[in-house]
C-alpha cells in the first residue's frame, strides 16, 4: 500500500502533509506555511548553523535527539519524526539552555542565537560532558559574528546548572506514543509533476527504480539540496533513504566492518574510534554536527568528490562496495572512481552497502588539512595504510584527496615504498617521488605549490607518529 | 550626570530573552502585508565591459513576475553614493565589477523571482580589468587622488640613522558576514509615499538617497529599524541600494515589496573591508626608536570611492598606532579596481593603519634581536613628550605605557616568553609564538559634521517612559546602554524605559552608528532632551512647592528639600497642572575640528587604549596553528555596562582573528569573486578561540573628556587588539615575510622561504 502524505510532529501537533511543493525546505516550511519564524537562514547552503532545529526520532523506544540544518533539509523527509523549533523550548519559562545564554549573555545581535540555543539543546540531550572538546564538536557548525563564543561557550560550560531535566524528559512518553502511532509504509508524494518517494524497504525501492528514471536519491540532501536552495532549479523526482531501515546498519562480520549506504556519519563514528582511531578524529572534523546527523556514507562517495573526506581514506583501506540494482554485484572500491565526479555505478544502480575490512596487523593513519580545523572542506586529504615486518614496508597504500581529480593513490610512492625499510632515508626519498604521481590544482582552498608541499611533509608526519613522536598542534 | 546603580553593572541585553526564544523579531520576520512581492536582482557576470545586447523577454514572461526594472525606470537619480557619486542602482553602460547590478523583479515568492532572473540573456563586451593594487597605482587607476603627509623631514632622519629597513607588506580584504543578510522591505502609503524597514546602518541616508532615486521629497520616505542582525559597516551604505530598489519595485507595482538577498549574492553584490599594500623605510636607533619613516599605502577601493576617502584618512590617522614617530613622509593611493566597492568594516581603516606599523615594529624587533615588547615600549608616545601625533593632535588621555606595563605582569609575558624560546629550541617540528601589542584608536567621526546626534523623549501620563535616538541597535548592545543612561536620569528601574525603534520620523537627520560613538554621541542626546524635560519639572516643582534648589531623582522617587514624591505620582501631577513632558535633545562633540587641506587638526575626542598578549603553536610541516592563550587589558573608560563591554572586546578580538588568520577572499584572473559563500569564506568558529581566553577591563579607566558615566565608545578598539596574534605567528614563524591572512598556506610559505 502506497500512502500519499507523510506524517510528522511539529513540535507537539502532528501534521499530516502532502500539499506543498517536493523541493520545500524545512526551514521554508517552517518559516512561510507555519509562520515559525525563530528559526533563522543565515546562508541556505547549511554552513551557518542560523536555522538549526531538532529532530527527534525513536531508536529502541527512546528518542534520539539530533541537531540539523533545516535550510538544506527537505520537508518530506520528516516522515515519523518530531521536529523540535526553538519556539517550543520555553512556555512560561526559559529552558535551561535559554537561561544560560541570557545569564551568560551569550547573545549581541541575536540572529544567530536560535541557532546556537537549539545545538546546545541538542548537546544537552545528548547528556555530553561540557568539556572545551565537546562544546567545540557540538557547536563547530554555528557561525556567530558578534560574540567571538567565549560567552556561547560559557553558557554550554553551566547548562547543567539550570537544571538536567526539561519538559521534554517529561513528555517523552507522550511523544513517543505519537510516533508510534505514523505508520511506515511506501510513500509517494506527486505535486506539480514533481514526487517524493520514501520506500519503506529495499525490495520497494529497487522495484520502483527499475519503473522511473531521472530520479536523484536524497538522504541528508547535504549536498543535493544546493541544487534546490543556491541553483534554484527544481528537482522533478527525488528518492528519500533516510528512513530505509535496509540501507541504515552497521554490522561487523567476518572481518569487516559492513555500513549500510544510508547510515549517518555521526553513527559511524564510535565503530571506527575502535578500529581506526585516526579515521574517526577526521570525521570528527566533517561537516559540522549537524551535517553528520543526517549525512550519510553513501551520499559521501556517491557524489565522489575529489576532495570528500571519507574517500580517500576508504580507498586506503580496501574498502569493498555492494552495488545494486536488480541485482548485487561487488566492487573494490578502486575500480569506484572513474573521472571528475564520475563513479562506476550505472543506470538504476546504487551503492547499498560499504565493506571495510578490519586490518589488525596495518597501520592506518589519515590527515585532514583545511584552512580552519573545523567543518572546513580539505585543501588535502592523504590517508595511509602500511604493514610492517622487521619494520619492512610489506604493503602500503597511499591515498589522496584534493590532489587529483579524483581521490586516487600515490602509485609511483607507493611502489617505490614497497620491500623498503621504513627510515627517515627512504621517506625523504619518497618524498620526492611523490612529486611525480600528483599535478594538483590551485584554487580557492590552496595552492597548487602548497598541496605538493604538504603532501610531501606529511610523509614526515606519519614517519615521526609510527615511530611515537608528538608533533600535532 | 547623577550616578546610581544603573551604571557600572552587568546586564544583560534588552533583547537577550527574545534573542534565546526566537521572539526577536528581523525584517525578515515581520508579519508580512497582503500582496507582498519579492525582489530578486539581476547582475553582470564579467568584470569589465558593455552590455552589448540584452534581453529580458523570458524574464518578463517568467512565471509569478509581475515587473522586471532597469536604470531607465529610475525616476530620479540613479546613484546611491553615500558622499562622492559613482555607485549607480543600475549599470547604464559600463560595467565595472563582476556582480554589479543590471536590473530587478518582483515576482509572487521569492523562490520565482529568483528563478526569473536567472533567465536574462546578456551579451558582453568584455574588456580588460584591473584586479590588484599594484596595477591600478601603475596605471594610475585612483578613486581619488592620492593623499600626501610630511611632518619633518623623514628622508633626512633615515639617512642619518644607524640603522634602516625596508620593505613591502599586505594585509587583506574580509567580509562582514553579518548573520542577518541584507534585506528590505517598503511598503506604500498615501500620497505616494513609502515606508521602508531596512536592516541598515544608517535610516536617515537610507531614506535620502531612495527619496532622491524616486525624485521626491525626504519627507515622503520613513525608515524604520527596531534591530539588525549584525552590521560591522556592512551596512552603513551597502544596504542603500537594496531599499532603493524595494522601493523602485514598490513604486512601480504599487505593491509592498520584500528584497531579501541570499548569502552568496550578498557577498558578491556588496563591498568589503580594504585590502592593502604597503611599501616602508624606516631608519631607527640602537634601541629600535623610530627616527623617520617613509610609507607608501595603497588600498583597493574598488570601483567607486564609497567612503573610501575616509577609511584611508583613518589608515593614515592610525599610521602611528600608539607610538610617536618624529618624522614622517606619508602617501596613500586610494586604488580603483573593478571590483566590488569596499566600504566600512569595523576599524574603517584603523586595522590597516596599525597592522602596517606593527609589523615595521616587530621586523625592527627582529633586526635588533630585541624583544618586540621593548622596542614597542620605547616607541611609545609619552605623557608631557613625544606626544604631538603626525595630524597636529596633542595626546592629553595617555594611559598605554600603563595598561602595557600591567598586561606583561598580569599575563607573565617574560617567563612565558622564555618558556617560548625553550620550547622552540626543543622542538623541530611544533613551534611555539607570543607577542604583546597595544591599541590606540581616535574616537570620533573624522568628518566632523558627522558628530551630531539626537533623541526624542516621551513621559506618559502613568509614568512610563518612551524614547527614541538616532542610534541603530546591531549587537553592539546601545539599546540597553541608552536605556540605562535614561533609567539612571530618571532614577526609575530599566523596565519603566521603552526604546521602540530608530525612525526616521522620530529622530531627524542622524548619523550611520558608525565609528563607535553612537552611545556617546545619542546617550549625550537623550540627557539633553531629558534635561529638557527635567526643565519643565523643575518649573512645576518651584511653583507648587515653592522649593527652587537641587532636585534628585533616586529610586523611583524625586526627592527636592525634605521633601519626595513618586516619580509615577509627580508626572500624573504635573500633567494636570498642563506641564510638557516630552523634548527633543541634541549632542554635538565638542572639541573636535580638522583642516583637510592640511590634514592637520583635532579630529577626535579622545582615545581608546588597550593591549593583548596572544601565544601560538604552529605546525611547521603543514602551516597549521593554534591559539594558546590571549590576554586582554583594555580600556573602556568607566564601563556603563561590563558584560556588553567585554562582549565587544571579546567578538571585536575573534572579527579581527579572522581577519588576519583564516578570512580570504580571492578573485580569479577575470574578477569573479570566488569566495561568495561560507563553505569556501571561513569565519572563526567556537573551535578557533583560545580555551585560555582571559579578557579584563582596565579598572583604573575613566575618560577625561566629558563623556556619559566618563565611558569610551568600545564597538570598533578591540578588533585591533587580534593584531597580536598575527605577530605570535610571524613570532612562530622565525619572523619571515608572513603575508596577511595567515592561514595554514602563508604560515607554511613563511617557514619555506
Amino acid at each position: 500500500m502506497i500512502k500519499n502524505e507523510i506524517e510528522f510532529i511539529l513540535n507537539d501537533e502532528l501534521i499530516n502533509i502532502n500539499n506543498v511543493d517536493t523541493n520545500v525546505s524545512v526551514l521554508n516550511y517552517l518559516r512561510i506555511n507555519k509562520r515559525l519564524t525563530g528559526t533563522k537562514e543565515g546562508c541556505a547552503s547549511g554552513d551557518c548553523g542560523a536555522c538549526t532545529a531538532i529532530i527527534a526520532e525513536l531508536k529502541n523506544n527512546k528518542l534520539e535527539y539530533k541537531a540539523v540544518n533545516t535550510c538544506i533539509m527537505f520537508l518530506y523527509s520528516l516522515h515519523g519524526k518530531q521536529l523540535i523549533t526553538v519556539e517550543h523550548l520555553s512556555n512560561t519559562k526559559l529552558h535551561p539552555v535559554q537561561q544560560s545564554m541570557v545569564d551568560n549573555h551569550g547573545s549581541q545581535c541575536g540572529f544567530c542565537t536560535p541557532g546556537f540555543v537549539m545545538s546546545m539543546f541538542g548537546m544537552y540531550k545528548d547528556k555530553v560532558k561540557p568539556s572545551n572538546q565537546n562544546i567545540d564538536e557540538y557547536l563547530a557548525g554555528n557561525l556567530c559574528r558578534c560574540t567571538g563564543y567565549n560567552s556561547i561557550k560559557k553558557a554550554a560550560k553551566k547548562m547543567y546548572s539550570y537544571g538536567r531535566k526539561d519538559k521534554f524528559s517529561k513528555n517523552e512518553n507522550k511523544i513517543i506514543k505519537l510516533l508510534k502511532k505514523i505508520k511506515h509504509n511506501d510513500i509517494l508524494i506527486s505535486k506539480n509533476n514533481n514526487k517524493f518517494y520514501i520506500p519503506l524497504n529495499l525490495k520497494n525501492l529497487i522495484k520502483y527504480i527499475q519503473n522511473n528514471k531521472h530520479y536523484k536519491f536524497v538522504t541528508g540532501g547535504t549536498d543535493i539540496a544546493l541544487e534546490v536552495t543556491k541553483k534554484n532549479n527544481t528537482i522533478n523526482s527525488l528518492i528519500y533513504l533516510g528512513n530505509n531501515k535496509d540501507l541504515n546498519y552497521i554490522k561487523i562480520k567476518r572481518n569487516y566492518i559492513n555500513i549500510g549506504s544510508a547510515t549517518p556519519i555521526n553513527k559511524i563514528i564510535p565503530i571506527l574510534k575502535k578500529y581506526y582511531p585516526s579515521f574517526a578524529e577526521m570525521f570528527y572534523r566533517y561537516g559540522s554536527t549537524q551535517i553528520r546527523n543526517v549525512a550519510s556514507i553513501g551520499g559521501n562517495l556517491g557524489s565522489a568528490s575529489p576532495i570528500g573526506d571519507s574517500l580517500p581514506a576508504l580507498l586506503a583501506l580496501n574498502a569493498k562496495l555492494i552495488l545494486q540494482s536488480k541485482n548485487q554485484r561487488l566492487l573494490g572500491i578502486k575500480y569506484f572512481f572513474k573521472a571528475y565526479r564520475k563513479t562506476a555505478l550505472k543506470n538504476n544502480e546504487f551503492i547499498k552497502e560499504i565493506r571495510i575490512p578490519i586490518l589488525k596487523n596495518h597501520i592506518f593513519k589519515c590527515y585532514k588539512i583545511s584552512k580552519r580545523i573545523d567543518d572546513d572542506i580539505s585543501s588535502l586529504f592523504v590517508a595511509y595504510l602500511i604493514k610492517l615486518r622487521n619494520n619492512i614496508i610489506i604493503d602500503v597504500n597511499i591515498a589522496y584527496g584534493g590532489m587529483d581529480s579524483i581521490p586516487n593513490f600515490a602509485f609511483k610512492t607507493q611502489k617505490y615504498l614497497i620491500g623498503k625499510e621504513l627510515n627517515l632515508k627512504n621517506i625523504e626519498k619518497s618524498k620526492q617521488i611523490i612529486e611525480k604521481d600528483f599535478n594538483p590544482l590551485t584554487d580557492v582552498r590552496a595552492s597548487s605549490y602548497y598541496r605538493k608541499l604538504v603532501s610531501k611533509n606529511l610523509m614526515d608526519r606519519l614517519f615521526l607518529e609510527i615511530n611515537n613522536n608528538k608533533v600535532r598542534i | 550626570m547623577q550616578s546610581n546603580n544603573l551604571f557600572s553593572i552587568k546586564k544583560e541585553h534588552e533583547s537577550s530573552k527574545k534573542h534565546v526564544s526566537g521572539k526577536a523579531k528581523y525584517i525578515d520576520d515581520i508579519l508580512e502585508p497582503k500582496n507582498l512581492l519579492h525582489g530578486a536582482i539581476g547582475y553582470s557576470t564579467i568584470a569589465k565591459g558593455k552590455i552589448k545586447k540584452i534581453d529580458l523577454s523570458e524574464v518578463i514572461n517568467s512565471k509569478g513576475v509581475e515587473k522586471v526594472i532597469t536604470y531607465r525606470d529610475i525616476p530620479g537619480v540613479n546613484d546611491v553614493g553615500p558622499v562622492f557619486k559613482g555607485d549607480p542602482i543600475f549599470i547604464e553602460n559600463n560595467i565595472e565589477y563582476y556582480g554589479q547590478p543590471i536590473f530587478a523583479v518582483a515576482a509572487k515568492t521569492n523562490e520565482l523571482a529568483r528563478k526569473a532572473v536567472k533567465k536574462v540573456k546578456i551579451q558582453y563586451l568584455e574588456k580588460k580589468p584591473i584586479l590588484d593594487i599594484k596595477q591600478a597605482i601603475k596605471k594610475k587607476s585612483f578613486v581619488l587622488k592620492p593623499v600626501k603627509i610630511c611632518k619633518g623631514n623623514a628622508i633626512n632622519e633615515i639617512k642619518k640613522s644607524k640603522h634602516t629597513l625596508e620593505g613591502e607588506l599586505y594585509s587583506g580584504g574580509q567580509d562582514h558576514f553579518y548573520l542577518e543578510g541584507q534585506i528590505s522591505m517598503t511598503i506604500p502609503q498615501e500620497d505616494n509615499n513609502f515606508l521602508i524597514y531596512a536592516s541598515t546602518q544608517h535610516p536617515s541616508e537610507t531614506q535620502q538617497i531612495v527619496a532622491k532615486s524616486i525624485n521626491q521629497k525626504f519627507n515622503s520616505i520613513k525608515v524604520k529599524v527596531r534591530r539588525i542582525g549584525g552590521g560591522f559597516g556592512g551596512k552603513e551604505t551597502q544596504s542603500f541600494i537594496f531599499s532603493v530598489i524595494s522601493t523602485l519595485l514598490s513604486k512601480h507595482t504599487n505593491k509592498p515589496v520584500k528584497l531579501k538577498i541570499d548569502r552568496d549574492d550578498d557577498m558578491i553584490i556588496t563591498g568589503k573591508r580594504h585590502d592593502f599594500y604597503y611599501k616602508y623605510k624606516v631608519g631607527f636607533r640602537e634601541d629600535g626608536c623610530i627616527n623617520g619613516l617613509k610609507i607608501t599605502l595603497a588600498s583597493r577601493c574598488g570601483f567607486s570611492p564609497d567612503l573610501s576617502g575616509a577609511i584611508n584618512d583613518r589608515a593614515i590617522f592610525h599610521i602611528d598606532n600608539a607610538y610617536y614617530i618624529p618624522t614622517i613622509d606619508l602617501i596613500s593611493y586610494r586604488c580603483k579596481t573593478n571590483t566590488v566597492s569596499n566600504t566600512a568594516f569595523r576599524g574603517f581603516g584603523g586595522p590597516q593603519g596599525m597592522y602596517c606599523i606593527e609589523n615595521i615594529v616587530e621586523n625592527i624587533s627582529e633586526f635588533l634581536k630585541i624583544d618586540s615588547s621593548i622596542v614597542r615600549k620605547n616607541n611609545f608616545y609619552q605623557k608631557n613628550t613625544k606626544n604631538i601625533t603626525h595630524y597636529g593632535m596633542k595626546i592629553e588621555d595617555n594611559i598605554i605605557n600603563d595598561i602595557f606595563d600591567h598586561l606583561i605582569k598580569q599575563s607573565n609575558y617574560k617567563k612565558r616568553r622564555k618558556d617560548i624560546i625553550n620550547f622552540n629550541n626543543k622542538n623541530r617540528i611544533l613551534k611555539k609564538g607570543i607577542s604583546i601589542t597595544p591599541v590606540k584608536f581616535g574616537i570620533s567621526f573624522t568628518t566632523t559634521h558627522l558628530n551630531q546626534g539626537g533623541a526624542l523623549v516621551h513621559i506618559y501620563t502613568d509614568g512610563s517612559i518612551h524614547l527614541n535616538h538616532g542610534g541603530i541597535e546591531m549587537g553592539q548592545g546601545l539599546m540597553t546602554k541608552i536605556s540605562q543612561i535614561a533609567a539612571n536620569e530618571f532614577g526609575v528601574s530599566l523596565k519603566d524605559i521603552k526604546i521602540s525603534s530608530t525612525h526616521t520620523e522620530k529622530v531627524p537627520n542622524t548619523s550611520a552608528s558608525a565609528a563607535s560613538a553612537s552611545t556617546d554621541i545619542n546617550g549625550g542626546a537623550v540627557i539633553d532632551a531629558i534635561n529638557k524635560i527635567k526643565k519643565n519639572i523643575e518649573i512645576y516643582i518651584s511653583k507648587k512647592f515653592k522649593y527652587k534648589g537641587k532636585i534628585i531623582y533616586k529610586n523611583n522617587k524625586v526627592y527636592f528639600g525634605k521633601q519626595k514624591i513618586d516619580f509615577k505620582k509627580l508626572i500624573s501631577n504635573a500633567y494636570f497642572e498642563r506641564i510638557s513632558l516630552s523634548a527633543s535633545g541634541f549632542y554635538k562633540t565638542p572639541k573636535i575640528f580638522f583642516d583637510n587641506k592640511n590634514f592637520k587638526g583635532r579630529p577626535f575626542l579622545y582615545f581608546a587604549y588597550g593591549a593583548a598578549v596572544s601565544e601560538v603553536i604552529i605546525d611547521t610541516l603543514t602551516g597549521e596553528n593554534k591559539l594558546i592563550r590571549v590576554d586582554i587589558l583594555h580600556d573602556v573608560g568607566n564601563s556603563i555596562n561590563s558584560s556588553i563591554d567585554i562582549g565587544q572586546i571579546e567578538g571585536g578580538y575573534v572579527q579581527g582573528l579572522g581577519w588576519l588568520t583564516n578570512e580570504e577572499i580571492s578573485w580569479n584572473s577575470k574578477g569573479q569573486i570566488l569566495t561568495h559563500s561560507p563553505s569556501t569564506y571561513k569565519i572563526p568558529v567556537s573551535n578557533d578561540i583560545p580555551e585560555k581566553f582571559y579578557v579584563k577591563i582596565y579598572k583604573k579607566g575613566k575618560n577625561k573628556e566629558n563623556v556619559v558615566n566618563r565611558s569610551k565608545a568600545v564597538g570598533e578598539p578591540p578588533l585591533m587588539l587580534a593584531i597580536s596574534a598575527f605577530m605570535a605567528l610571524k613570532n612562530a614563524t622565525s619572523n619571515k615575510q608572513l603575508k596577511a591572512p595567515a592561514n595554514p598556506e602563508n604560515i607554511l610559505m613563511a617557514i619555506n622561504r
